[in-house]
């Protein structure tokens, strides 16, 4: 075995078929039906790693690049793993605007390097992998492009009617739907409100045959006999369901958590390496399976190839430092606060950006109000919605009364929550006033959510005054136009061919699929990210995160990689001293010398205007303006009025002349060059006013 | 007998580095005529002394017939060879060369003349019974234009010319009345500007014409041999971009008649030195029309050496030494089939010019290959002047053969960096059904311009593996990114 290992550390991870069958029991290309049953046949509980998603999502910003999360494809396609949660979540958007990394691209390289594991995305019903409500046209379409095997989806509302049409596209294509319930720790989460939740999914999805079930514990604050409790209570009712334990470990109890999970009967549980843990992300695979083991409970994990994906973790993770969150350490309050794994770093990434860093234990104390104010699920998009709401309270009574004024907020809101039980009726005049203010100036997201259009709340509508608070004089009218339908029933559906032409006029050329479905999630982002891989290449994923990152550093430094098959090297020979904004760098690349100009920011931009409107006239082609006006009329000036069709300028280029006709009848605005100007292609030469 | 001792190429780019290759053969030691922008251009280093002759603007360096003799005299050079473009075409100069005692390597320029002015070679060509377009000579204004029309029976598209034209400057296609003063004025101003007279006369249009021309040397014994004909019918703008020799139009009766129908014609002038005869082929009707007589080297020349093995620049200068052509016409048997594509440092989708730096150049090689170059990798396109730096021909057994060498040398051979060239669209159009079966006319690329962009090719290995060093070379300068 040992010798098997090395050779699988120092060569192309060439897996010795025989080993590697012992643990396969589950693989891409089986049929929904046949899983589920492996899954009951097992007689042991297996994991579903996190690693190459919610782990890097938790405590790493989503910055772990594939280049690295590919390097553990080959122990996972040989341990027995139930599936690798690789794709979806927040991953999906930061790829494409930070790392620059497609999610296609993520899926085809985990393909080649792990064929025998199934792969799993995470899905936001309705918003899939962007933040808002997509119609059911656009979820529908987007489904059926994206190639993975197991398609986890929540409702942040636990409004099961929302999932409906990504139930029915992943069925259909006969790929595994494991629709998630949220789970939180409040006094309105009982077992009978999870229980009528788990009833609306199995009814949706017809039996419990071709689902497996996920509690998606994202803020880790199952309790551990509660959890055990609920588990127990689902298997109950549904005796033959397969219940997956997904849990955060930021309160410090996910192990025994997990542990109480698996004695109630859950079989399946999210963990990641070892040594991918920090404070906001998974148990421990390795210490879950020591646990389990001892506590009699059987799982199926080939322990050496995962220890041996442990130990390769350490060999990159240390270039992702830069990438974790200021707060380290654990942290209980986030029982109360909730704010989820994914989204802890990014809060304070976001604090520390904009300076209230200092306000964050005050955030989070309002958090733990509000959210007993407005009761859903702390998970995309409703954390979002809930930072951005609380955030914005907290910084507007700073801003406004100071260090005063964040305890004054603090005060009041837990005198109205805790004192009066949230009696609107029984606090002062004036502190009525002042929660009427309180969501003024709520994100239109807040005021969206409050208005139906993610779906129903969890237990049902805030107070009126909340709807007071949100819309002042107008909250009547607004209560009028709340949905009680899904959102998939109301939102009108998108014309794909139309946003399919917009993508293609600003590319100016037929894009991908893929590159559609990006650029249907998020439209600006995608714009950028492709016009960056047209500039860069596959630079995102052929470079070494340090490289990638910061470049080569000193002369003779260099990176190696293959590109289509052929090999490449670049060596860096020098980095010149920056001179008005200008750095030249001598590289070698496959040993032949080049230099390239980098602007710095402080580069002098030459700055040419090009003609944009319609009444702008630019050059057509690049050349040197030799007249402007025609030989009839002689020069043109400002003010003059030109016919349709007449010479204006003209422009010579390799001696040929190229005539620059008005397009309408005209008053010459502005003349933007001089007579023999070089100009480039594109150039505003005339301003023109239509007459 | 004359002898050549040294010779001053009045040219710069790809016609001077051709002249000078065939003078190093011969041994015969050259000075090159730069200017300014053209200090360290490939030329200037080919020869053996080189001289500044102005600035950039032709006028001033070029076209400056005093300042090339001043530097022929000046570096010991007794005889000019003016390679094709600038003042190759231009009789006055000619003379002043031979009246400065030197020898001028090229016809003498009273044929020059006579075949410089469009109106006056047309005369010729009737006279010695050679086919020619419907037209008019000596136009004035755009009403003598609308008369003939009228009177004449002819429709638009029709065609505007500078009689002292060539290259395909001074030429502009009349689609439409309305755009008739405009052209006209268009026409008479470039043809002012590029050869300082603006003469012009009027043609019916030939649709879906091809262009066909032969090539003919003649001593100054009475010798003339024709070397069989170029296709030269794939153009932009009325300027050719891909050659061929044999044309695969002609049957070989057709070519037999229009190869010895150019050699009347020049026997009639008493031609002597390179020529060529161009004619207007009308596929259909399979007539062909006199164009016009170009007394001068051409830059598809090269294909015929391809196909006959003959070095035509040698020949010249032999000619102008008075020697006799060393062969008859049985004595030319092409056995080859030839291609020539133009490298101009243009945009392929647009034809914008593309000047710059070259930063990277890679030459095709292999089998079947020649290039003719002007440029040298890290040097300078300047915008001043033709944007054609490379010639890349090809020969095989057959037209097939031919292509397919080309198509290596095009597709994997050549790489140039730093500017745009044709090089995508003459890709595309060699690998188009149409083109492989002979099927085109003089307007092809603009029937086909959408087709042919949409099959430029993908990106190399090689062009991606820089991208990830521009990439390299970023990080590497500026650090950590706020957006990653």
């Amino acid at each position: 075995m040992d010798v098997i290992m090395k050779k699988v550390q120092n060569s192309g991870f060439k897996v010795q078929d025989n080993m590697k069958r012992d643990y396969i029991f589950v693989r891409p290309g089986m049929s929904p039906r046949e899983i589920v049953n492996a899954l009951r046949n097992l007689g042991k509980v297996c994991f579903v790693s996190v690693g190459m998603r919610d782990a890097g999502q938790s405590d790493f910003k989503n910055r772990l690049r594939i280049y690295d999360l590919k390097t553990l494809a080959p122990y996972y396609n040989q341990m027995g793993l139930f599936s690798a949660e690789c794709h979806g979540g927040a991953r999906w958007h930061v790829g494409i605007m930070n790392r620059r990394e497609s999610p296609f691209e993520e899926i085809r390289i985990l393909r080649e390097q792990m064929p025998d594991v199934l792969l799993q995305t995470l899905v936001r019903e309705t918003n899939l992998w962007g933040y808002r409500p997509y119609p059911r046209n656009v979820i529908e379409y987007v489904v059926s492009q994206v190639d993975i095997d197991v398609w986890r989806c929540f409702s942040f509302l636990n409004d099961v009617r929302n999932m409906k049409t990504v139930a029915e596209v992943v069925m259909q294509r006969g790929r595994l739907f494991e629709p998630a319930i949220s789970y939180t720790s409040a006094e309105w989460t009982t077992i009978d409100y999870y229980l009528n939740v788990v009833k609306e999914i199995v009814d949706l999805c017809g039996g419990t045959e071709e689902i497996i079930l996920c509690i998606k514990d994202m803020a880790g604050v199952g309790d551990i006999k509660k959890i055990g409790e609920l588990i127990d209570a689902i298997k109950q009712r549904y005796p033959d369901l397969i219940i997956n334990y997904h849990r955060h470990i930021t309160d410090g109890l996910a192990i025994p958590a997990l542990l109480s999970a698996a004695k109630a009967g859950a079989r399946l549980f999210d963990v990641q390496e070892d040594s991918l843990v920090r404070f906001y992300g998974h148990s421990p695979i390795l210490s879950v399976q020591a646990v389990f083991e001892e506590a009699g409970i059987p799982v199926h994990l080939n322990r050496k190839v995962a220890e041996e994906a442990v130990y390769r973790v350490r060999e990159w993770i240390g270039y992702y430092e830069w990438a974790e969150s200021p707060f380290k350490g654990l942290d209980h309050t986030v029982t109360r606060h909730k704010m989820p794994g994914g989204a802890f770093p990014s809060s304070f990434e976001q604090a520390q950006k904009s300076e209230f860093l200092h306000l964050m234990p005050a955030i989070l104390k309002v958090m733990s109000l509000y959210n007993r104010i407005v009761r859903y699920f702390d998970v995309t998009p409703g954390s979002q919605i809930t930072w951005v709401t609380c955030s914005g309270i907290v910084n507007r009574y700073a801003k406004e009364k100071g260090e005063a004024g964040v305890r004054h907020i603090i005060e009041l809101l837990t005198k109205f929550v805790e004192e009066k039980g949230q009696d609107f009726n029984a606090m002062e005049p004036e502190e009525q006033e002042e929660l009427l203010q309180l969501f003024r100036n709520a994100p239109g997201d807040f005021k969206n959510l409050i208005l139906g259009h993610y779906g129903k709340l969890p237990t049902g509508w805030p107070d009126e005054w909340v709807y007071r608070s949100a819309f002042g004089d107008e909250w009547q009218k607004k209560l009028q136009e709340r949905k009680e339908l899904s959102p998939l029933e109301h939102i009108e559906e998108d014309d794909l061919d139309r946003l399919r032409k917009e993508l293609s006029d600003y590319l100016g050329r037929t894009p991908s699929e893929e590159e559609f479905i990006l650029f249907l999630m998020h439209p600006k982002d995608a714009l950028e990210f492709i016009e960056f891989r047209e500039k860069y290449g596959d630079a995102p994923l052929v470079l070494p995160t340090n490289v990638w990152r910061e470049g080569l550093k000193r002369p003779g430094d260099k990176v190696e990689f293959e590109l289509r098959g052929k090999p490449y090297c670049i060596e860096l020979v020098s980095i010149g001293g920056e001179y008005e904004g200008i750095i030249h760098v001598v590289m070698k690349v496959n040993n032949k010398t080049r230099v390239y100009k980098v602007e710095t920011p402080r580069a002098k931009k030459k700055e040419i205007k090009m003609a944009k409107a319609f009444n702008e006239i630019g050059a057509p082609i690049a050349g040197n303006v030799w007249r402007i006006g025609n030989p009839k009329r002689g020069a043109l000036k400002i003010g003059d009025i030109v016919h349709k069709g007449e010479e204006i300028a003209n422009l010579e280029a390799m001696k040929m002349e190229n005539a620059i006709l008005a397009p309408f009848d005209a008053q010459i605005k502005e003349i933007c060059v001089k007579l023999n100007d070089a100009v480039q292609e594109g150039q505003l030469l005339f301003v023109l006013e239509k007459i | 007998m004359p002898e050549i001792k040294k010779v001053l190429v009045a040219n710069r780019g790809v016609p001077a580095v051709r002249v000078m290759l065939t003078c190093r053969d011969r041994k015969i030691p050259t000075t090159a005529v730069y200017s300014t922008p053209d200090r360290l251009a490939h030329h200037v280093f080919m020869a053996d002394s080189a001289i500044h002759i102005g600035e950039a603007p032709p006028v001033e360096s070029y076209l400056n017939g005093e300042k090339m003799i001043e530097a022929a005299i000046k570096s010991g050079c007794n005889a000019i060879h003016p390679g094709w473009g600038f003042l190759a075409e231009n009789p006055d100069f000619a003379q002043m060369v031979i009246d400065a005692g030197l020898i001028w390597i090229g016809p003498p320029p009273k044929i020059i003349r006579l075949m410089g002015d469009k109106i006056q070679a047309k005369k010729i060509a009737q006279k010695a019974n050679v086919p020619t377009i419907p037209g008019i000579t000596d136009v004035r204004d755009t009403a003598t234009v609308k008369k003939w029309m009228q009177e004449e029976n002819v429709t638009f598209p029709i065609m505007i010319k500078a009689a002292a034209g060539g290259g395909g400057k001074g030429m502009v296609k009349v689609e439409r009345e309305e755009q008739l003063e405009l052209a006209f004025n268009q026409a008479r101003s470039e043809a002012k500007k590029a050869f300082g007279d603006d003469t012009i006369l009027v043609e019916k249009y030939i649709e879906k014409g091809r262009h066909i021309e032969v090539q003919v040397v003649g001593d100054q014994h009475g010798n003339i041999v024709h070397l069989f004909e170029r296709e030269c019918t794939i153009q932009r703008r009325n300027q050719k971009i891909i050659e061929e020799a044999p044309s695969p139009t002609l049957d070989d009766n057709l070519r037999q008649e229009i190869c010895f129908t150019a050699l009347r014609l020049m026997r009639e002038i008493n031609y002597t030195s390179a020529g060529t005869v161009e004619f207007i082929f009308d596929s259909n009707a399979k007539k062909y029309y006199f164009l016009e007589v170009n007394t001068r080297l051409q830059v598809e020349h090269g294909i015929t050496e391809l196909i006959t093995g003959l070095d035509i620049v040698g020949i010249m200068l032999d000619i102008a030494m008075d020697k006799k052509l060393p062969f008859k016409q049985p004595d030319i048997h092409p056995n080859r089939w030839a291609l020539e594509v133009r490298l101009n440092a243009e945009d392929p989708k647009t034809f914008s010019p593309s000047f710059g730096t070259i930063t990277r150049l890679e030459i095709p090689h292999g089998p079947g290959v020649r290039i003719s170059t002007g440029v040298y990798e890290g040097a300078d396109i300047p915008p001043y002047y033709d944007s054609l730096f490379m010639l890349l021909m090809s020969a095989g057994a057959d037209r097939e053969d031919a292509i397919r060498v080309m198509d290596r040398a095009l597709g994997r051979g050549l790489r140039v960096e730093g500017i745009k060239t044709l090089a995508p669209l003459l890709l595309s159009i060699i690998r188009h059904p149409l083109f492989i079966k002979g099927e085109f006319s003089t307007r092809f690329i603009e029937e086909h311009m959408n087709e042919l962009i949409s099959m430029f090719r993908e990106k190399t290995s090689e062009d991606e593996a820089l991208k990830v060093a521009r990439y390299v070379a970023e990080i590497s300068a500026l650090g950590p990114q706020v957006w990653m």
